[in-house]
């Protein structure tokens, strides 16, 4: 009931998330699934808790991401029940379990993974990987979103008795530090993708303004009146 | 503009953050909560590597009052910081620069901070105090849920003379485990404390289920039929 992508930016060598589920709150899962420098690394269908941590260590201590695929699955008795997609500096492999609900499964592609159950059907992962890689000179995070729209509109999330909405969805971008650049979440929303959209569209220009603003506190424009100048620039496009 | 409460469970030893604010995604700083490590959380003109810094601090074995010692000697800006500290032992620390946004400050407890700038003015500090220790015996999620709503309900944030909302809100509490028990958030919205409530209420009704798919996925029924039953109650 869930579908992902995750990805390395072949242009920065950042790594990121956009994940859209029937499930509330799904990014509570994305906890501990990306590293600076080192990769990303989710599991979701039926999440084992532990994997996210587990397989990020694993990076982090020279595995490759085939090397720590095999660990998690080898460390857990269910892990047919498990979907895992793990892109790290040189390579993306994905598992999906033959215990998943159908439609289940995943691709992968150059530096990137998408994957998903209880999905319309193949085509919504070939949506995914082909709103990923419709711009390739965009950003990641601009390229991760539109891959969770085309995922949607290609028929998304199905249950026993059709079409399932999209409740939650997030986008989780890491660059070189040791915490996250972008970290947006809708957790419960009849149109999560939709809703995450706009939040991300608003968003987007006030990150150099909240760092700029910590660096040089003394020289800062109030918060109110920045938010009042962007909204006078949208309104005047 | 921000006001939070960070705590301590003294019942569970379990740790949590309740957040909101003017600024949009307030919950993407999860670096701030570590399972049985503790919490830093900064805010005003908060620089972002802080929090990981006074966590790895604490988790060196370092207490809440040294960090604080620590971080005002290494910053020509401190009087525009304001951040909590608590750690396991129930050491809590919180400060408040002069150079915060009015009305800026702080409440320290036993086990918790409560804090905030850009507030209507004391009264809403002390209205998330009072939301907080209304039900001692509650889960720690619902005494963040009570302590934000206490503080929107004392006046919340004020600015420039006037009342400015709550664009987003954030409620994480970490167990014994690495994942987050509970972590819920709402990163845009303009009822955005009532959002975070309804959003948490939800939450609660499904985490056993979500639980239980985790840990024993083959005995779990399938999430439409588990939400057809959590609709007919």
């Amino acid at each position: 009931m869930t579908y992902a992508i995750v990805a390395r930016c072949p242009i920065t060598g950042h790594f990121g998330i956009a994940v859209a589920s029937y499930s509330i709150a799904i990014g509570r899962h994305c906890d501990g699934a990306l590293r600076a420098h080192t990769g990303v690394a989710l599991t979701l269908g039926n999440p084992n808790p532990r994997n996210n941590y587990l397989a990020i260590n694993l990076l982090a201590q020279g595995c490759t991401a085939a090397q720590a695929l095999d660990q998690l699955l080898s460390n857990d008795p269910d892990s047919e029940y498990r979907q895992v997609a793990i892109v790290d500096r040189d390579a993306a492999i994905a598992h999906s379990g033959a215990k998943l609900r159908p439609w289940s499964g995943h691709r992968d592609g150059a530096g990137y993974c998408v994957f998903g159950d209880m999905l319309a059907g193949k085509a919504v992962l070939d949506a995914l990987a082909e709103g990923y890689e419709r711009e390739p000179q965009a950003g990641l995070d601009e390229r991760l979103v539109q891959a969770l729209a085309a995922g949607r509109d290609a028929g998304g999330l199905t249950g026993g008795s059709g079409r399932l909405p999209e409740r939650s969805a997030a986008l989780i971008v890491w660059g070189s530090r040791p915490y996250n650049e972008i970290d947006l979440r809708v957790d419960l929303h009849e149109d999560a993708i939709a809703d995450l959209k706009r939040i991300y569209v608003d968003y987007k220009p006030s990150i150099a303004y909240y760092e700029e603003r910590a660096k040089s506190p003394r020289n800062a424009v109030p918060a109110m009146e920045f938010v009042e100048k962007l909204a006078a620039g949208r309104e005047a496009r | 503009m921000t006001y939070s409460i960070i705590a301590r469970c003294p019942r569970t030893g379990r740790f949590g953050v309740g957040s909101t604010t003017f600024s949009m995604a307030c919950g993407r700083r999860n670096e701030s909560v570590r399972p049985n490590v503790g919490i830093s959380k900064s805010q005003a003109y908060y620089l972002r590597h802080i929090d990981p810094l006074a966590l790895n601090m604490l988790a060196q074995g370092h207490t809440p009052q040294h960090i604080a010692r620590v971080l005002a000697a290494d910053d020509p800006d401190f009087d525009y910081r304001q951040f909590g500290i608590i750690d396991r032992y129930d050491n809590v620390v919180a400060h408040s620069g002069p150079g915060c946004n009015q009305w800026a400050g702080h409440i320290v407890g036993p086990n918790y901070a409560a804090y905030g700038n850009g507030l209507a003015g004391p009264q809403t500090v002390e209205g998330i105090v009072r939301g907080f220790l209304a039900a001692p015996d509650a889960p720690l999620e619902d005494r963040l849920m009570m302590a934000l709503e206490g503080g929107r309900d004392a006046g919340g944030q004020m600015s420039a003379g006037r009342k400015r909302p709550e664009r987003s809100a954030w409620i994480r509490v970490t167990g014994a485990r690495d994942l987050p028990e509970i972590d819920v958030r709402v990163d845009l919205h303009d009822r955005t404390v009532a959002e975070l409530r309804r959003i948490l209420e939800a939450f609660k009704r499904r985490r056993e289920y979500y639980e239980s798919r985790c840990t024993r996925p083959g005995d779990s029924v399938p999430e439409e039929e588990f939400e057809a039953a959590l609709a007919k109650d």
